[in-house]
């Protein structure tokens, strides 16, 4: 008798955890439709459901589709940023004819033949954020400006480091990864800028993190080590930043090195009146989801001549003089 | 070396080498050659010359500070790899450690949200914290071992399983983001007092030491060694297989636990992605530090100088200016070093 409680017990835990797992990790949003427009079904595909920053981008679109009385397919890997992942949840997002693709391409390459695919079947692509490395069948590229928020970190850490002509300054950067194009979209944007204007200061040295916020805390726990005149830290992504903002903390050195983080993740968000973060660079995701949404709109209702081909949204820059209102508005949704 | 030590084993039942966790009765000459040619000297003699060459390299890495970077590296993975030592021995695999990490840690700091928001004190919160994440751990623990003693899974399929329900619980329950809004002092309890030993370091030191008695000298590490060697004279013996096994998964998950709550401190928050992967540090831990695949074999010390080895290689890259990515293709090598010379001294016994 005991054994077959246990049994069932097991097996009733097992089943329950798969059924959250599948129920999660394919989100289908249904809105109402107004009565009277044409409603149309807009499919999304993101890159991992497990970024907040994707995460903010779903409340823009949410909105955005209901306010229309659109239809939304909301698809994406539940965690892993992949186009192995990335490329079958496109063909079955397609095999149920959506009006209009948004995707965000997670390899600009590995995804052109997704985008082929769609503009064969005559279903309009939009990209958003990241984008495939043949635009001419996309319809729009909306997208933050990485390069900018890159030199809007630099000006952050010039102005945090007190930077004088003629000085001596160190920095480092933290990174994710080699090869995402955001990483090396900002990081250009940010060396750029200090060479132009604050040729005193260099980047002396980066590391990767690998989405390990242990990680990202171990390489600037051995940089501040390393380097005991360290100005300050360009944290490029919400990962690198808990990560160097822990090490900042346990090692005593908040205030006493500029940290300039990316992304805003509400635990970062909330360190900055702490003193802990100089600055913090954030995207507008739910804002890019919506133009999205628009593009998808105008281009079904006038044609392709009426919408940008690209749009870049500025970032946020949000530091001690941030109004508490901006501060609230920016943070990612959870 | 190869001296039986579990009594429980009747003799000529194993149709390995039997595990030799002991050696009460060798003579000393015996001893010292086995001193020179055992795993954890070349191991210790490996950790030496990489901290050696790494001072050598840039001075600066002869530090109380950057031993202190290298131990909070160690924590974490030192206790999975410990979880994974009793797993392995046993002659199981637990993938699940890495993503019962993470899992622990983002449901600790939600009890830890929860018990700030409502005024209660750091240390009340921060140990109960530490308890919420030891029971989440041993609760996954618990679900490993109904999986491989009722549903009869081998247990690299069951923590597979629990390696994908527990990742993906962190992250559908975060959303991705890092779980924040915990006790304030966190943090500072990362910060070294006693040379390069801060307070959840010094927990690990007393867990791993408390581990290592129970693997070789309680009846606890003797059962563990029969069930890895041979589970069916371990059977035979009138070791309670089944039950012995859950101990040892509940114990991985609650050491997995632990190693949540330690990351929680050293970050602040409760991080979903943290541990992801990491169960493969814990197994090349366990593996450099000599223990088979196979069950039966190896020594908590193998464990702990293995570990020891990984931490050390992370921070002295970073030091010396190396590209981090080399650490994979510098344990790469250390793991195939490792198992070459388990199946060197394996052929030379049996000749």
């Amino acid at each position: 008798m005991k054994r077959i409680i246990q049994t069932v017990g097991a097996v009733s835990i097992a089943t329950s955890l798969l059924l959250v797992a599948s129920a999660c990790s394919s989100t289908t949003t249904a809105t109402p439709s107004t009565p009277g427009a044409k409603s149309l079904t807009i499919a999304f595909v993101m890159g991992a459901e497990a970024d907040p920053f994707f995460k903010a981008m779903k409340v823009g679109a949410t909105a955005e589709t209901s306010a229309n009385g659109d239809k939304l397919i909301w698809q994406g890997d539940p965690s892993l940023y992949s186009p192995a992942t990335q490329i079958p949840i496109v063909d079955q997002v397609l095999a149920q004819k959506p009006d209009c693709l948004v995707l965000i391409p997670t390899d600009p390459d590995a995804l052109q033949a997704s985008v082929a695919k769609a503009t064969a079947a005559k279903i309009p692509v939009v990209n958003v954020d990241t984008h495939v490395t043949d635009l001419s069948n996309v319809v729009s590229f909306i997208t933050g400006d990485n390069t900018q928020g890159g030199a809007a970190a630099a000006d952050q850490m010039a102005t945090a480091i007190g930077y004088k002509a003629g000085g001596s300054y160190k920095v480092v950067a933290g990174l994710t990864s080699a090869t995402a194009t955001t990483n090396v979209d900002r990081l250009k944007g940010f060396e750029d800028q200090l060479a132009a204007k604050y040729p005193g200061v260099t980047v002396v040295d980066t590391a990767y993190s690998q989405s390990q916020p242990a990680t990202a805390n171990s390489n600037v726990s051995n940089w501040l080590t390393k380097y005991p005149d360290l100005a300050g830290i360009f944290a490029i992504d919400g990962t690198n930043a808990t990560g160097a903002s822990s090490a900042l903390q346990a090692k005593g050195l908040t205030g006493k090195v500029a940290l300039i983080g990316y992304d805003a993740y509400k635990t970062n968000v909330d360190l900055i009146a702490k003193g802990v973060f100089t600055a913090l660079i954030a995207q507008n995701p739910a804002e890019e989801a919506k133009q999205a949404i628009d593009a998808c709109q105008s281009f079904i209702q006038t044609g392709k001549s009426s919408i940008a081909a690209k749009v870049t949204l500025p970032n946020i820059t949000m530091n001690k003089d941030t109004s508490a209102a901006d501060l609230t508005k920016y943070t990612y949704v959870q | 070396m190869a001296l039986t030590e579990s009594p429980e084993l009747a003799p000529g039942a194993n149709p390995r080498p039997p595990a030799s966790p002991e050696s009460h009765s060798t003579p000393l000459s015996e001893r010292l050659t086995g001193f020179l040619t055992n795993q954890q000297t070349i191991l210790l003699l490996v950790l030496i010359g990489m901290v050696v060459v790494f001072s050598i390299l840039n001075p600066i890495f002869f530090s109380l500070d950057v031993f202190g970077n290298v131990l909070l590296d160690w924590g974490p993975v030192a206790l999975i790899a410990v979880a994974e030592t009793f797993v392995i021995i046993s002659g199981g695999i637990d993938l699940s450690v890495g993503a019962t990490l993470g899992f622990s840690g983002v449901i600790a700091a939600y009890a830890m949200q929860a018990m700030t928001a409502a005024g209660m004190g750091d240390s009340i919160t921060i140990l109960c914290g530490t308890l919420v994440a030891a029971a989440t751990g041993m609760f996954v623990g618990f679900v490993n071992s109904l999986l491989i003693n009722r549903l009869h899974l081998v247990p690299f399929i069951a923590t597979l399983a629990t390696l994908g329900a527990a990742g993906g619980m962190s992250i559908v329950l975060t959303g991705g983001a890092p779980v924040g809004d915990g006790p304030q002092s966190a943090i500072d309890l990362s910060v070294p007092w006693l040379g390069p030993l801060s307070w959840p370091l010094i927990v690990v030191i007393v867990v791993v030491i408390i581990a290592g008695l129970f693997l070789h000298k309680a009846r606890f590490g003797r059962y563990t060694y029969a069930i890895g060697s041979n589970p069916f004279a371990a059977l035979a013996a009138g070791i309670n297989v089944k039950r012995h096994l859950t101990k040892i998964y509940v114990l991985s998950g609650l050491l997995s636990g632990l190693a949540g709550m330690f990351l929680y401190i050293r970050l602040g928050s409760g991080a979903p992605t943290s541990g992801v992967g990491d169960e493969l540090d814990a197994i090349a831990a366990v593996v450099i530090g000599g223990v088979a695949l196979a069950g039966g074999i190896g020594r908590m010390s193998g464990t702990v100088l293995g570990s020891l080895i990984l931490a050390t290689v992370t921070s002295g890259l970073i030091i010396i200016g190396v590209e981090p990515n080399w650490k994979q293709v510098v344990v790469a090598i250390l793991i195939a070093a490792a198992v070459s010379l388990q199946a060197l001294r394996a052929n030379g016994k049996r000749s």
